[in-house]
């Protein structure tokens, strides 16, 4: 039985994230909506819920923990991914109280992101 | 550098023994500096090879630590070859604002790319950006004398003239102490660490000595051996400064220019082997194969990095036959 694809946002105020990581996790049927802007990114939010979001740390506008409080008000089942630039473990353990899912530091491979979207997604269906 | 610090401050001041000590162990810090240097290229040309998720302040915070790195070669160089430290930090100066520039660049250089197979997606400004860095770092397209690579060749060529100069006191020192002389074979023998707070008082024979980089450098000469053969036979009385685990072999020779310094702890992260010979020496007898090898205006240079233990003893026992087998 197929599974139903997930909706996955990503945002990251540095072009090249989004626009290299949404064709790669395209690739597995995922339906994915980059943004560089934290602001935009929860105006369509708040239009239509996504399963997942994964969300850079340190963005100028708004940063990723913001975000993450923001998106977890709206909807408790979405799992928010941190992408952190910084990998320290005080910003790691700052995200997880807050309710992340997980973290990643950059650089990473997109396939190491998807570790995690697969284990956010089993969580989704269990 | 507290350690070295305390050394200079336990060890005893009427010989050059213990500054010969404390060169040595100041060498092996500058030899990690520059491990940490190729690391850096190394980890660059990795995430350029497409696979990888990074941004400006990746490549930014790369190039950044390479001109923090490299201001550390520079220091110990100094340290080090003091006569240098000017022309050093001139050329160091250099490298900074081309860092800068590179940075304020912003990647708008177009096809600055190290290799001629970069995808079309590699026109990101971040790729680009990184691109042009590798290019700084080590491009074989670069102009020349340019690279950091080049500065590196020139700063580690330098430190090495003024430690193997011959009339430096701590070499001289050498030769004045007869309890440094290996019994049993033909190397001066010192202990970096005791030798540099007491002397010896009786020689000390190279099968007795507690180093496991020098016994398997030694593992396959046999009792009579100890001097160099063939092309190394020029290379006159060796000096062998030991501790448990590391090794740095050097010659007296004036006229022959060989360094052999590597750490064998089985910590595989941070053992090496590096090797520095005149432009005369054929590394390509000597080494086993698996070696980095740089040549350069002042000679040739090669290391082995990131190898498990079995690899650095088995290398420094090819190694040894080659030179005295």
């Amino acid at each position: 039985m197929n599974e139903q694809p997930l909706k996955i946002m990503v945002i990251d105020d540095e072009n090249i994230v989004g626009k290299r990581l949404k064709p790669a996790l395209e690739k597995t049927g995922d339906i994915v909506e980059a943004f560089e802007e934290g602001e935009t990114a929860l105006a369509r939010f708040a239009q239509e819920p996504f399963d997942i979001v994964v969300t850079d740390i340190r963005m100028e506008k708004i940063d990723g923990i913001e975000i993450l409080e923001r998106i977890l008000a709206k909807s408790q089942r979405t799992k928010v991914i941190i992408i952190t630039g910084y990998a320290t473990v005080e910003i790691a353990r700052e995200a997880l109280s807050k309710g992340a899912f997980d973290f990643i530091a950059k650089p990473f491979k997109p396939s190491d992101l998807r570790q995690i979207i697969e284990r956010a997604s089993k969580e989704l269906r269990s | 550098m507290q350690l070295l610090e305390k050394l200079k401050k336990l060890g005893h001041k009427n010989t050059g023994i213990r500054d010969f000590c404390i060169q040595t162990i100041r060498f092996k810090k500058f030899l990690e500096n520059a491990r940490s240097l190729l690391d850096l290229f190394e980890d660059g040309r990795e995430k350029f090879t497409g696979e990888y998720i990074f941004d400006r302040h990746y490549v930014v915070s790369l190039i950044d630590s390479v001109v923090e790195q490299l201001g550390m070669m520079v220091y110990d160089a100094s340290v080090l070859a003091p006569d240098r430290g000017e022309e050093l930090y001139a050329a160091y100066d250099r490298h900074k604002l081309a860092a800068a520039n590179l940075i304020e660049s912003n990647g708008s250089r177009p096809n600055a790319g190290p290799s001629e197979s970069l995808a079309a997606d590699r026109d990101d400004p971040e790729y680009q950006l990184l691109s042009d860095a590798l290019m700084w770092f080590n491009g074989k397209n670069a102009a020349a004398h340019t690279t950091v690579m080049e500065l590196m060749k020139k700063i580690f060529f330098f430190v090495i003239q003024s430690l193997e100069s011959p009339g430096s006191p701590e070499r001289q020192a050498l030769s004045e102490k007869s309890t440094v002389l290996a019994a049993d074979k033909d190397f001066y023998l010192i202990d970096l660490w005791k030798d540099a707070l007491a002397l010896p008082e009786t020689q000390r024979s190279v099968s007795d000595f507690n180093s496991v980089p020098l016994r398997h450098l030694l593992m396959d000469v046999d009792e009579t051996g100890g001097k160099a053969k063939g092309h190394f036979q020029k290379s006159g009385a060796w000096v062998a400064a030991a501790s448990e685990y590391q090794l740095s072999l050097n010659t007296l020779n004036p006229d022959f220019q060989f360094r052999l310094e590597t750490l064998a702890s089985g910590y595989e992260p941070s053992d090496f082997i590096f090797i520095f010979a005149d432009s005369s020496t054929n590394l390509d007898t000597l080494l086993p194969k698996g070696f980095h090898v740089e040549n350069s205006d002042y000679g040739r240079f090669a290391w082995n990095l990131d190898v498990s233990a079995k690899t650095i003893e088995d290398s420094l026992m090819i190694i040894g036959r080659n030179l005295f087998g």
